[in-house]
C-alpha cells in the first residue's frame, strides 16, 4: 500500500481527507507538530506529499524548496490562494500538481493515482486476462486477435483495470474522462460502458464487465 | 490674463488715478502755476502709472500664464501645487501657500482611504481563503458519508464558492494593485480546469458540453480567465431553455494578430433591449427579472477584468435561440518579456 503524508493545519480537513484516502486504499501520516517540518516529512518516507502553502511555521513554498533539495518524492501542492503567482512558483519549485481549495475528492484522488503511476518505476498492470492494453494504439491485443477500443473506451478500461475487483463508482469514471478533456454526459457514459462491454464479450469475457446497481461497475 | 480683464479689474485703481490727478490739477490751476510744467507733471504722472501697469500687467500675466499652461498639460490636475513656482508677488504668495496647504491636505485625506481600502481589500483576501476551509471541510465529509442528499450538499457548496470568489474577484478588479501575472496559458488547459470544476453542475443539468480548436496558447492569467469562463457557465445554467437539450460549445481561433475565444450556448437568449447594458454595474435585465435569481454583479466583474488583461469581451445573442460571447486576446510581444 501506498503511503500518503498530508501537512495540512486545518485539522477538520485534515481529518476528513486522512478518512478520503484511507477509503481510497492508501496509508496515510499526517503532519500536527509544525517545528521542523522538513525533517518530519523525510523520515516519514512517504510515497506522496500532500502540502499546503499556508502553513503556522513556514510558508508551504519554502517546505518545498528544501524537500526538492533532498528528495524527490512527488508533492502535490493545496491551497486556498487563488493566485497564479502561487501555481506557477510551486510547480517551478518542483511541485508535481497543483490543487486549489475546495477540491473536488474525486479528483484529488484521481490527482494523487495520476502522479503515483507516473513515478513508479514498474509500470502499472498493462495486461488482462492475458490481453496486453496499449493505450497508446487504443487496443487489447492478444496472441490472435485485437479490439479497437475507442479514446472514451479506453479511459473506462484503464480505471476499471487500475481497481480491478473493486467497485469504480459511475462518479470516478465521469471524472477520469473529464479529466481527460472527454466532456460527456450521463447517457454517453451508459453508451460508452455497454459498447466497452460488447467488445469484451465478443472477445470471449462474458462476465468481464459487472453492474452494480446504484453503486458503480466492477471489472472481475 | 485677458489685457482687457486686467483693465476691468483695475478699474477702481483708475478712477482713483483720475481723481488724484483732477485734485492736483485743479491745486496746480488754483496756485496758477506754469501750464507747461503742468504738462510736464501729467506725462510723468500718466508715464509712470503706465509702467506700473505694464509692470502689474507682466508679472501677473506671466504667473497666470504659466500657471495655466501646467494645468493644462498635467494629467492628475490635483497635483498642481506641486508646479507653482514661487511667484513675485504678495498676493501670487498668498496663493500659491493656500493651494498647497489645501493640496496636502487632500493628498493625506486620500491617504486614508487608499490605506482603508488597501485594508479592506487584504481582509476580503484572507477572509475568502479562510471560508475555504470549512467549504473544503464540508465536501470532504460529504463525499465521505455519501447519502441520497450528498447531491444536494454539493449543489449548494458549489454555490457557497462560487459567491465568495465573485467577492474576491470583485476586490481584485476593482483594485489599482497590479496582482495578476500574464503569460502563455494554454486555452486547454483552462477550459479542462473549469470544466472539471463545474463538473457536477454541467452533469446535474445534463449539459452537453463541446470544445472545439483550443490547442492554442493566449497571454493571459489563468486563473482570472477561469473565473471568467465560470461566471459565463453559471450564467448559462441559469438561463437554459427548458424546449431543447442544454449545449454549451467553447471554441477558439487564431488570426495573425490575436486570438479570438467563443463561447455560445442555446438558451434563452437576451433581449435585443438589454444587450446593451449587460456589463453594466448591478445590471439584471429581464432575465434577471423573470427568472433565476441574478445579482448584475457576475458579467460586470467579467468586463472589468477582461479589461484590466487587455482582452476584450463582445455579446451577441438571438432571443430564445443562443446567447454568445466572444473574447479576443491580441497579440502584444511586449508582454512576452514580462
Amino acid at each position: 500500500m501506498k503511503k500518503i503524508f498530508i501537512v495540512e493545519d486545518d485539522k477538520s480537513i485534515r481529518d476528513e481527507l486522512a478518512k478520503l484516502l484511507k477509503n481510497a486504499g492508501y496509508l496515510t501520516e499526517a503532519l500536527t507538530d509544525f517545528k521542523e517540518p522538513t525533517e518530519k516529512i523525510l523520515s516519514a518516507n512517504a510515497d506522496l506529499l500532500l502540502l499546503d502553502i499556508n502553513l503556522p511555521e513556514l510558508n508551504g513554498e519554502i517546505i518545498l524548496k528544501e524537500i526538492r533539495s533532498n528528495s524527490d518524492i512527488p508533492i502535490i501542492m493545496v491551497t486556498s490562494r487563488t493566485s497564479e503567482t502561487d501555481e506557477v512558483l510551486s510547480l517551478s519549485y518542483g511541485a508535481d500538481d497543483y490543487i486549489t481549495k475546495p477540491y473536488d475528492p474525486t479528483i484529488l484522488l484521481l490527482r494523487i493515482s495520476a502522479v503515483l503511476k507516473r513515478y513508479s518505476k514498474s509500470a502499472s498492470n498493462l495486461t488482462y486476462r492475458g490481453w496486453s492494453v496499449n493505450p497508446a494504439k487504443g487496443a487489447l491485443i492478444s496472441e490472435n486477435n485485437e479490439i479497437i477500443l475507442t479514446k472514451n473506451e479506453m479511459i473506462i478500461f484503464q480505471l476499471l483495470l487500475d481497481r480491478q475487483g473493486e467497485i469504480v463508482t459511475r462518479d470516478a469514471l465521469m471524472t477520469a474522462l473529464w479529466d481527460n478533456d472527454e466532456f460527456i454526459n450521463d447517457n454517453a457514459l451508459t453508451v460508452n460502458i455497454s459498447r466497452l462491454r460488447a467488445k469484451l464479450s465478443d472477445a470471449g469475457h462474458n462476465d468481464a464487465l459487472e453492474t452494480r446497481k446504484k453503486q458503480g461497475y466492477i471489472l472481475k | 490674463m485677458k489685457i482687457t480683464d486686467f483693465f476691468k479689474d483695475r478699474v477702481f485703481i483708475y478712477i482713483s488715478y483720475s481723481v488724484t490727478f483732477g485734485i492736483i490739477f485743479t491745486f496746480m490751476n488754483a496756485f496758477h502755476t506754469d501750464l507747461q510744467l503742468n504738462l510736464i507733471t501729467g506725462i510723468i504722472f500718466l508715464l509712470m502709472a503706465a509702467i506700473n501697469e505694464a509692470w502689474e500687467f507682466f508679472r501677473k500675466n506671466g504667473f497666470y500664464n504659466d500657471l495655466r499652461d501646467k494645468l493644462e498639460n498635467l494629467d492628475r490636475k490635483y497635483l498642481i501645487s506641486e508646479m507653482i513656482d514661487e511667484p513675485s508677488f504678495a498676493e501670487g504668495k498668498l496663493f500659491r501657500d493656500v493651494i498647497c496647504e489645501a493640496g496636502k491636505s487632500m493628498c493625506e485625506n486620500i491617504a486614508v482611504y487608499r490605506k482603508n481600502s488597501s485594508e479592506f481589500r487584504e481582509f476580503i483576501e484572507m477572509w475568502v481563503h479562510e471560508i475555504k476551509l470549512p467549504v473544503s471541510s464540508l465536501l470532504l465529509m460529504t463525499h465521505n458519508n455519501r447519502s441520497e442528499i450528498s447531491e444536494n450538499f454539493l449543489e449548494q457548496l458549489m454555490r457557497i464558492d462560487n459567491y465568495t470568489d465573485t467577492v474576491l474577484y470583485y476586490a481584485r478588479s476593482e483594485n489599482a494593485e497590479k496582482d495578476y501575472l500574464i503569460n502563455e496559458t494554454s486555452l486547454k488547459r483552462v477550459v479542462s480546469n473549469i470544466a472539471l470544476k463545474h463538473r457536477e453542475m454541467l452533469l446535474m443539468h445534463n449539459v452537453t458540453l463541446r470544445t472545439a480548436g483550443l490547442d492554442l496558447n493566449v497571454l493571459t492569467d489563468g486563473k482570472w480567465l477561469e473565473f471568467i469562463l465560470g461566471q459565463l457557465i453559471s450564467n448559462s445554467i441559469k438561463f437554459f431553455s427548458s424546449e431543447r437539450g442544454p449545449e454549451i460549445t467553447i471554441s477558439a481561433k487564431e488570426f495573425p494578430d490575436k486570438t479570438i475565444l467563443n463561447y455560445k450556448d442555446n438558451g434563452i437568449g437576451i433581449p435585443d433591449s438589454d444587450i446593451p447594458y449587460i456589463f453594466n454595474k448591478s445590471f439584471t435585465g429581464e432575465n434577471g427579472r423573470n427568472g433565476a435569481r441574478s445579482t448584475g454583479m457576475g458579467l460586470y466583474i467579467v468586463k472589468n477584468l477582461c479589461d484590466r488583461l487587455g482582452h476584450t469581451i463582445s455579446v451577441d445573442s438571438q432571443k430564445n435561440v443562443f446567447t454568445e460571447f466572444e473574447i479576443i486576446f491580441p497579440k502584444n510581444d511586449f508582454y512576452k518579456f514580462n
